[in-house]
């Protein structure tokens, strides 16, 4: 058969050559006009929020998505010609999970090994290093449902590496794992890389782009840049300033920003091209990220909302949530093991851990749908246990995913949500009015399911505010929107949070966590700190400039140890 | 054609269905369910039908021709009327499918020679059962009338099913109907859950051909069709004793043509739905609901209207049930029944080159 890889036909040019590839589905355009070329041992990182055409590009380069416009070749393979090839000789990894639940980890790998032609004499070695790559060598017999999501991730990634492909495609490796095993992929990368595969790596965390040798970003369907991410990053040199938030804010409103990020202690902001306006007192130049790259190359968006009317049902100053030594137990597992945690009116707070470390269980008991087994909860003034109804009426929920009906158009969900939280036609209409305003939605005719995603996003905000909560929950808000909707939709966030209502938010979006006043650090059932990212970063012995990223993985890794320690001790 | 790669899908795909208890439990418990409610709720057979007797007569004559009723194993006398009145309304509760009236004077009219009428009421409203009810009761009366003459002795010999058990007509039939109700509709299942989970992308970008993949893919649940053949073959003939007349090998060698036909509309479903349950509801509607309805099984094909005739023969089940009783109960093979093989190999074809066209690797 023809499985090695080593015929040559593709050693002396590059491993991808795309020229105006495009893609139409109907009348719309998906993707068009991109044109690359990759050769081995680097990587590629393709970066846009949903919708912008990644999951289209790497269809076609994996030859099982025929490209409507353009030519290209893949692995010496022509893309319209002779696409089966060039499946079979590429990995790709699409989106979301690509195992068989219930086969074991080495049934995986042996079902991924058998479809590609890997003769039985490699194919033992190679997984066995491959499993040993990826940590999971102590797991080969267990069910593949029953991994963690890093887990499944990493397994999905060898299974697409058994045949040692010249060219690795990867959808959104990412989404949906915790920071702890993102690092661990990219460290699996690195090494594929170094032994000269060439890697695509499609991604809208902006962040893990950074990593990559070249850039391509990506703008409903559109490239917008093609570069390394230095020379993307010199493009924006000197135009990128950060002043506290104290510095006049008002002054800082007339100027002519390509965009401004409100963070939770600072406004971070991307000048225009040679437009060097009275910067407010305090206005220090920083070094240009990949998503200020992003947001300077894409149009603007319109100004955040107008001010409008206070939330009614606000009291600043006043305790939102208090809770103390709250646990919930599962049988015998510890989902929450005594949390404790006060949020005033007005703040804004992340819950941040990896997977299974007990943040949707502790927001589901503040919203009143677990029961605690111990401790107390105090939600907007009621106790979760006793007066739960009334925190249902106080509080409200946003999660992106599952809060909306896709066949309704925004109106109806609008009023659907108004008259689910028991609004009369009157107040329904002045609610959603006032929900609106606030969020800058325009409801129209169409279909929430045709909407972009930061459309839905600021739809499933304003169904979330129609009753006014003091309490806010947010769900990973923000995954797969565009930086400028995203820095719009925080704006808002701090607005609603000025007027004196209570936000919480979870995410696995680290970055996020720089919008948020305060941090809460969950693992393993436990929320074992909280602060001010500047107080974390001092409390784990951090450089002042450390990320969020790096903070939550010095404090998990303190955790594990002290865990390790006190077993040790028991 | 790559065997290693069809190797690994079959592998992988038996491992999976071996390790869902649900999908296991509809394989083999589901036609067991549905061999044992045919082979003892549903017989067509009438028997112990409720009787009524209004004896005006008492006489000997009348008490003669009710025992007739009784001492046939068809009737179970459960009421006696002492006057008419209270028959209607015993027919309204549906207590009674069948009232015997025996006028006055029954016994006088006899001896005289004369024609003695003798009323049946028949409860309607089952209309097949009613039919022969009221059948068996006419024979009954003719046969008792025209006991003492006996000029003419029909000899009637029922061949093939001497017994006249519907369990011996349907359980033939239930070998076609099973393996249309469970097949197509695993197989569809199968290839649907890949493209509603996502595993079906890391399949297009791999080696892979749509041939091999389909291959791989149908074999174990042809596999499972004709291990559930097998069964309700065996416990037709063990458990409810009917006879097989026929060739073994050669039902076997038809219902391997039948499996594939099955399988292979699985295949065709899996290309139109995108969704398990759009799948499992145009299996039902393609294959289930025809088979059971349009197939003969219940009921006999050349008695629908000529239309519906045309259109339960566009279905295969029909030729298979055909072929099935031949052999089963006639104890005919292809010598005979060459025609319905044909139209099942043609089919066979039919649905492949249909399925094969449909079936591309790509995402759109």
């Amino acid at each position: 058969m023809d499985s090695s890889g080593m015929d040559g036909r593709w050693a002396d040019g590059p491993l991808v050559e795309l020229r105006e590839i495009g893609r139409r589905h109907g009348e719309r355009a998906v993707l068009g006009g991109v044109s690359l070329t990759l050769a081995p041992g680097r990587i590629l990182a393709v970066v846009g929020p949903d919708g912008a055409g990644k999951t289209t590009l790497m269809q076609i380069l994996a030859g099982i998505l025929p490209p409507s416009e353009g030519e290209g070749r893949v692995l010496g393979r022509d893309l319209r010609r002779e696409p089966e090839a060039v499946a079979a000789r590429v990995g790709y990894m699409s989106q979301g999970f690509t195992l068989y639940d219930r086969l074991s980890v080495a049934e995986n790998l042996e079902f991924a090994a058998g479809i590609r032609n890997v003769p039985a004499a490699l194919r033992e070695a190679r997984a066995r290093r491959l499993l040993a790559m990826a940590g999971l060598e102590h797991v080969t017999g267990r069910r593949a449902g029953a991994l963690s999501g890093g887990m499944r991730k990493k397994l999905s990634l060898i299974g697409n590496l058994i045949h040692e492909p010249p060219l690795l495609l990867l959808d959104e490796p990412g989404l949906g794992v915790d920071p702890l095993s993102r690092r661990e992929l990219w460290r699996m990368l690195a090494e594929f890389r170094a032994r000269d595969t060439a890697i695509i790596v499609a991604t809208s965390y902006m962040d893990e782009a950074e990593r990559a040798d070249a850039v391509l970003l990506l703008h409903e369907g559109q490239p917008v840049a093609l570069d390394s991410p230095a020379a993307l990053a010199a493009s924006c040199a000197g135009r990128v300033y950060e002043w506290p938030t104290a510095a006049g804010t008002a002054a800082s409103e007339p100027l002519p920003l390509r965009s401004r990020k409100q963070l939770a202690d600072r406004v971070r902001a991307v000048l225009p091209e040679g437009g060097h306006a009275a910067l407010p007192a305090g206005a220090v130049a920083v070094a240009p990220d990949l998503e200020d790259v992003f947001v300077d190359r894409t149009p603007p968006l319109p100004a955040p909302a107008a001010p409008w009317p206070a939330a009614a049902a606000a009291h600043p100053g006043g305790e939102a949530i208090v809770v103390s030594e709250l646990s919930l137990r599962f049988g015998e597992f510890v989902a929450v093991d005594r949390a404790s945690l006060r949020i005033a009116a007005g703040e804004v707070v992340a819950f941040l851990g990896p997977n299974g470390a007990g943040k949707t269980t502790l927001i589901r008991s503040l919203c009143g749908l677990h029961k605690p087994s111990a401790g107390t909860a105090v939600v907007a003034g009621a106790d979760v246990a006793a007066g739960r109804r009334r925190v249902q009426g106080r509080i409200g929920y946003m999660s992106q995913h599952f809060s909306l009906y896709p066949d309704l158009t925004a109106g109806e969900n609008l009023t659907f949500f108004a008259s689910a939280f028991g609004l009369d036609r009157a107040a329904a209409r002045a609610a959603i009015a006032w929900a609106c305003a606030v969020t800058g939605l325009e409801p129209d005719g169409q279909w929430v399911r045709s909407l972009s995603g930061a459309t839905r996003q600021r739809l499933a905000l304003a169904c979330s505010l129609l009753h006014r909560p003091e309490v806010l929950f947010l769900d990973e808000p923000t995954s797969g929107v565009d930086p400028a909707s995203r820095y719009r939709f925080w704006t808002v966030i701090r607005q609603l949070a000025a007027a004196g209502m209570a936000i919480v938010v979870t995410t696995h979006y680290l970055a996020e966590a720089e919008f948020c006043h305060r941090i809460c650090l969950m693992h393993n059932g436990r929320l074992f700190a909280q602060g001010a990212l500047a107080e974390l970063r001092a409390r784990y012995g951090l450089a002042p400039d450390a990320s969020v990223e790096d903070v939550f993985i010095a404090g998990i890794a303190r955790e594990d140890s002290a865990a390790a320690a006190g077993e040790a001790a028991a | 054609m790559n065997l290693a790669r069809v190797g690994a899908v079959i592998t992988k795909e038996t491992r999976e269905l071996l390790r869902d208890p649900i999908t296991v439990w509809l394989c083999f418990l589901m036609p067991l369910v549905m061999l044992f409610l045919f082979g003892y709720a549903v017989t067509l057979d009438v028997e112990n039908i409720r009787l009524g007797v209004l004896d005006q007569d008492r006489t000997p004559a009348s008490r003669a021709l009710a025992m007739r009723f009784t001492a046939s194993h068809y009737f179970e006398r459960v009421r006696d009327f002492p006057q008419a009145h209270a028959i209607t309304e015993s027919l309204q509760r549906g207590e009674l499918t069948l009232v015997l009236v025996i006028p006055h004077g029954t016994q006088r009219r006899l001896a005289r020679g004369e024609t003695a009428p003798v009323q049946l009421l028949v409860d309607g409203s089952y209309a097949a059962t009613s039919l022969l009810a009221a059948g068996y009761a006419e024979a009954i009366v003719r046969g008792f009338a025209s006991a003492p003459a006996a000029a003419v002795e029909p000899a009637v010999r029922i061949w093939y099913n001497p017994s006249l058990r519907s369990v011996n007509y349907i359980v033939p039939g239930l070998f076609g109907v099973i393996l249309m109700a469970f097949p197509p509709m695993l197989t569809a299942l199968a290839i649907v859950r890949e493209k509603e989970s996502g595993t079906i992308q890391q399949i297009y970008a791999s080696p892979l051909t749509p041939r091999e993949f389909m291959l791989g893919k149908l074999l174990p649940y042809a596999g499972v069709a004709f291990g559930e053949m097998l069964m309700v073959v065996g416990l037709g003939y063990a458990w409810f004793r009917v006879p097989f007349a026929g060739n073994p090998v050669e039902l076997f060698a038809v219902a391997g043509l039948y499996v594939l036909i099955t399988v292979g509309i699985g295949l065709l479903v899996s290309a139109l739905a995108k969704t398990q349950v759009a799948a499992m509801l145009i299996a039902l509607t393609i294959a289930l609901m025809p088979s059971f309805l349009f197939s003969g099984f219940l009921f006999p094909v050349f008695s629908m209207p000529l239309m519906m005739q045309m259109y339960a023969r566009a279905f295969p089940t029909s030729y298979f049930i055909d072929f099935a009783r031949g052999v089963v109960l006639k104890g005919v093979g292809v010598e005979v029944l060459w025609f319905n093989v044909v139209w099942l190999a043609a089919y066979t074809a039919a649905v492949f080159l249909l399925a094969a066209w449909l079936l591309k690797k790509r995402v759109a």
